[in-house]
């Protein structure tokens, strides 16, 4: 059992030092002109300074050491949580972070607990409804879900909830309200994923011989799906569900910027605008290890409903 | 206070104008009538003014060093200038400074002070307050050599304080349009402690000047919470009252979304919405129907135009297609089908709100005849058949790299398709842009500036003072270049008002025979004022100006 929590731990680790590691080489070493961004940055081009300006300016910047030099330099301070100063902002990345991370965190667990709740309610439905036209049309949704893009969605549910009835705010960050709108447009997508894989797995394990034994001894159709059949249809949800986590950092930049929210997905998005190195670099490495993170939960957790995991540690899980 | 307010009526309306558009049988609403201010300006309340999305590449509040139109606006409201522009006539008139004198070399201009005025920290304002601001200007200019601020003291020498309302300020060369550059916010006087701070801390927002308005808090990105300052008594004469403004706090948020701007107004979510980009044909159409009121003013300074690069095996180095290109945009469609109907076609190589500007419209007529006949001289022909021109077997191609494609520059590129020229629009990065223009990898680009001067368009075309050298080198053939800076120096050394109309005057009409300006359209600053909101005034920057603002009790 250790054994299986120590492996995981140090994959975890190593993902996450891979991450930083690949983030340093495409922005730090693909051919563009470090220098000239952070110039442009702000507001001065390249070629109005003269060589010793230029020289002055890298030898600040610290680009005049060797490649190593620097990555090590800044691998040791990233370590410490000093991911280096927005050229944009000009205030250090680990305070912007600070500022802006609390906002998405929040939004990302609602919207995470709407996804939950509404894929799996509609998984339910779709598989416990008499079939008919309702359930076939249950179990079509997700396949909508998934399909609609996400601003879309959003830019509806404000014309609707915000602009007609009033509702909800259209944007900022203020009181639950203003949550709801995000939370539901970050939400559909990731429920929809959820309930077609809950769905799928419904299905299988429904098929199951153990269900057809505990239908005959008289359970109804809602205590065997409950009690037997979700403890082991969950399992494959439990992994998708890992990934989704992961992805409403990325999911937050769209829904951030239809809805005006200050959080990680606008600070992501302006700073790839502005070629804010340091603060891309520091999105990178948190989206990593936000998956890297709720992966390594849902691995410490798979051996609890699944004690057959834990014993097995070398055989692959793909 | 929450963004979440709604005016009952107006939601009202609009409730039961989607509802019935969603009956999917739209008629005809009631909306669309300008509410005349009724009564006497009733102090207090709130603004909540929606800006598109904050300079994610620069977030600056410095007035020297920004040049983000939306931040300067801000800052015109919370720091005073030592004078003032009439938007209509171009004058300059008495703000912080009661009067002036220029020396007849212009080398030298004498400001007399008001001996009223206090920063918002309390300090009072001097001569020694001026004398501080021009010399931290130029220490913010040695650290930050593009900061936006130098155009507007080029030749700057040193000032002196001769007694507590006086200030002399001396220029190693002359500059006629320093006058001007007074008026500006780059130029605005801030209390001694924020010049204490870095340039840095300036930019994030410690920034203590002597306006009708506190800078309370500048979070980038976010939004700006300004309050009322209390006892104010020193607004110059272009505004409709004296005294402390109407408004007791204003709230600027941003907004990335035109949608969501325009649904939040039209639903009454804000009072003011100020778009970068004209509202399209159906945003105003919606505005309208909810009661808000449009307001539109050219933003002076250059027009959004074209510059070329003339370098040597460029197809723009040659005159004839230069000229030929200058005839084959229509500029007519142009402003027309990208901005509705009724919006101004570009005249020149100016915005017609800008001081000295002439009318260049014959120069820029659209005239494909003649811009066939141009190439065919050139020896650019199109063969039988053939779509885009050639000459020894080499296709007439102009490239015009873009951030991002607009429909506007789909459409001049079928313009110039009807003549036989085959534009393209290769995308690239804004951060490239340095090495594009270093390494002339472009036949033409664009860019723009906001001043109410035409000498602003030294700071892109010539070599000396040009924010890019390599663009500006670019942009001209040597002997064009000769001509040009010298009609620069002569419009900013000559203080005869109409010598420098006829210096100016000349320079627009060379800018566009001589192909160094090819106007696309004229930069339209638009707004959009909620019900109730009154007394909204432009500046001669096509600012805002929230002074003489007012609400009316709902």
């Amino acid at each position: 059992m250790s054994r299986y929590v120590l492996s995981r731990i140090g994959q975890a680790v190593l993902v996450l030092w891979a991450a930083y590691t690949v983030t340093f080489v495409i922005l730090y070493l693909l051919p563009s002109d470090p220098v000239a961004i952070m110039l442009s940055a702000n507001n001065v081009e390249v070629d109005s300074l003269t060589a010793e300006q230029r020289d002055a300016a890298v030898a600040r910047l610290g680009l005049d050491r060797p490649v190593w030099e620097q990555y090590l330099g800044m691998l040791g301070a990233a370590l410490r949580g000093d991911f280096g100063t927005s050229f944009a902002k000009q205030i250090p990345v680990s305070e912007l972070l600070a500022q802006r991370l609390p906002a998405t965190v929040t939004l990302s667990a609602v919207a995470v607990g709407f996804a939950l709740v509404g894929g799996v309610a509609t998984a339910f439905g779709a598989t416990l409804l008499p079939r008919g036209r309702v359930a076939s049309f249950v179990r079509r949704l997700p396949a909508a879900g998934v399909s609609v893009p996400n601003f879309w969605i959003g830019l509806l549910l404000i014309q609707v909830f915000a602009f007609t009835l009033g509702w909800f705010p259209a944007m900022g960050s203020e009181g639950w309200q203003s949550y709801v709108l995000p939370a539901v447009t970050m939400a559909i997508p990731t429920a929809a994923v959820l309930a077609q894989v809950l769905i799928r797995s419904f299905d299988d394990t429904l098929d199951e011989p153990y269900i057809a034994t505990a239908r005959a001894k008289g359970l109804s159709r809602f205590a065997v799906q409950v009690r037997h059949a979700f403890r082991n249809a969950a399992l494959p949800t439990l992994t998708i569900l890992g990934l989704l986590v992961g992805a409403t950092v990325t999911g937050s930049i769209v829904v951030e910027t239809v809805f005006s929210r200050h959080g990680v997905g606008r600070l992501a998005q302006e700073s790839v605008l502005a070629q804010d190195i340091p603060v891309v670099q520091a999105i990178v490495v948190l989206a990593a290890a936000a998956f890297v993170v709720v992966n390594l939960i849902v691995d410490l957790l798979y051996p609890l409903l699944d004690p057959r995991i834990a014993r097995t540690p070398r055989v692959s899980r793909a | 206070m929450s963004t979440h307010r709604y005016r009952t009526p107006a939601l009202a309306a609009l409730a039961a104008a989607s509802v019935v558009m969603m009956a999917g049988c739209a008629t005809a609403t009631e909306g669309g009538t300008t509410v005349e201010p009724t009564g006497d300006p009733v102090a207090g309340g709130e603004l909540t003014l929606e800006f598109w999305p904050d300079n994610a590449a620069f977030a600056c509040v410095d007035p020297f060093q920004t040049y983000w139109i939306e931040h300067r606006q801000v800052i015109r409201n919370v720091a005073d200038s030592l004078t003032d522009q009439n938007p209509e006539t171009g004058e300059i008139v008495p703000w912080l400074a009661t009067d002036w004198e220029i020396s007849p070399d212009a080398l030298t201009y004498t400001f007399h002070l008001r001996d009223d005025v206090t920063f918002t920290d309390g300090t009072a304002f001097t001569a020694d307050s001026v004398v501080l601001a021009l010399d931290s200007a130029v220490e913010t200019l040695e650290a930050a050599p593009g900061a936006y601020g130098g155009v507007y003291i080029s030749g700057y020498e040193s000032s002196t304080a001769v007694d507590d309302t006086t200030v002399e300020i001396h220029f190693a060369t002359p500059n006629a349009a320093f006058l001007q550059g007074t008026s500006t916010t780059n130029l605005a006087i801030l209390a001694a402690s924020s010049y204490e701070a870095t340039p840095e801390e300036r930019c994030l927002g410690d920034v203590v000047g002597s306006g009708a308005f506190v800078l309370d808090r500048y979070a980038p990105g976010e939004g700006i919470d300004l309050s009322k300052r209390d006892g104010y008594a020193w607004a110059s004469e272009l505004n409709a009252h004296q005294g402390e403004a109407y408004l007791d706090t204003v709230r600027i948020n941003y907004v990335a979304e035109d949608s969501v701007r325009v649904g939040n107004l039209a639903s009454g979510a804000s009072d003011i919405a100020w778009p970068r980009n004209p509202f399209t044909p159906e945003d105003a159409a919606l505005l309208e129907s909810s009661g808000a009121t449009l307001h539109s003013r050219s933003l002076p300074g250059p027009s959004q135009a074209w510059y070329p690069n003339v370098s040597d095996g460029r197809p723009l180095a040659e005159l004839e297609v230069r000229q030929a290109l200058q005839k084959a945009i229509d500029r007519e469609t142009y402003a027309a089908t990208i901005y509705g109907p009724d919006y101004p076609v570009v005249e020149g190589p100016f915005d017609t709100t800008t001081p000295f500007f002439v009318s260049q419209a014959d120069a820029l007529a659209y005239d494909p005849e003649g811009a066939g006949e141009l190439l065919d001289a050139a020896g650019w022909v199109l063969e039988d058949g053939a779509t885009y021109r050639t000459r020894d077997g080499e296709t007439l191609t102009l490239e015009a790299p873009i951030t991002a494609e607009t429909p506007g520059d789909v459409l001049l590129q079928d313009q110039l398709k009807q003549i036989g020229i085959d534009l393209q629009l290769p995308v690239y990065q804004a951060s490239e842009r340095a090495s594009l223009t270093a390494n002339g990898e472009y036949d033409l680009l664009v860019t723009y500036y906001t001043r109410a001067d035409p000498g602003v368009l030294a700071w892109i075309l010539d070599e000396r003072y040009a924010g890019s050298k390599a663009f500006a080198a670019n942009s001209q053939t040597a002997e064009t270049a000769v001509a040009v800076q010298a009609l620069f120096d002569a419009g900013v050394q000559e203080t005869d008002p109409e010598a420098r109309a006829a210096h100016y005057a000349e320079l627009q009409r060379l800018l566009v025979e001589e192909g160094v300006s090819f106007p696309i359209f004229e930069r339209v600053q638009y707004a959009a004022t909620a019900p109730g909101v009154n007394g909204f005034r432009y500046t001669s920057e096509s600012f805002l100006s929230y002074y003489d603002i007012w609400k009316s009790a709902e």
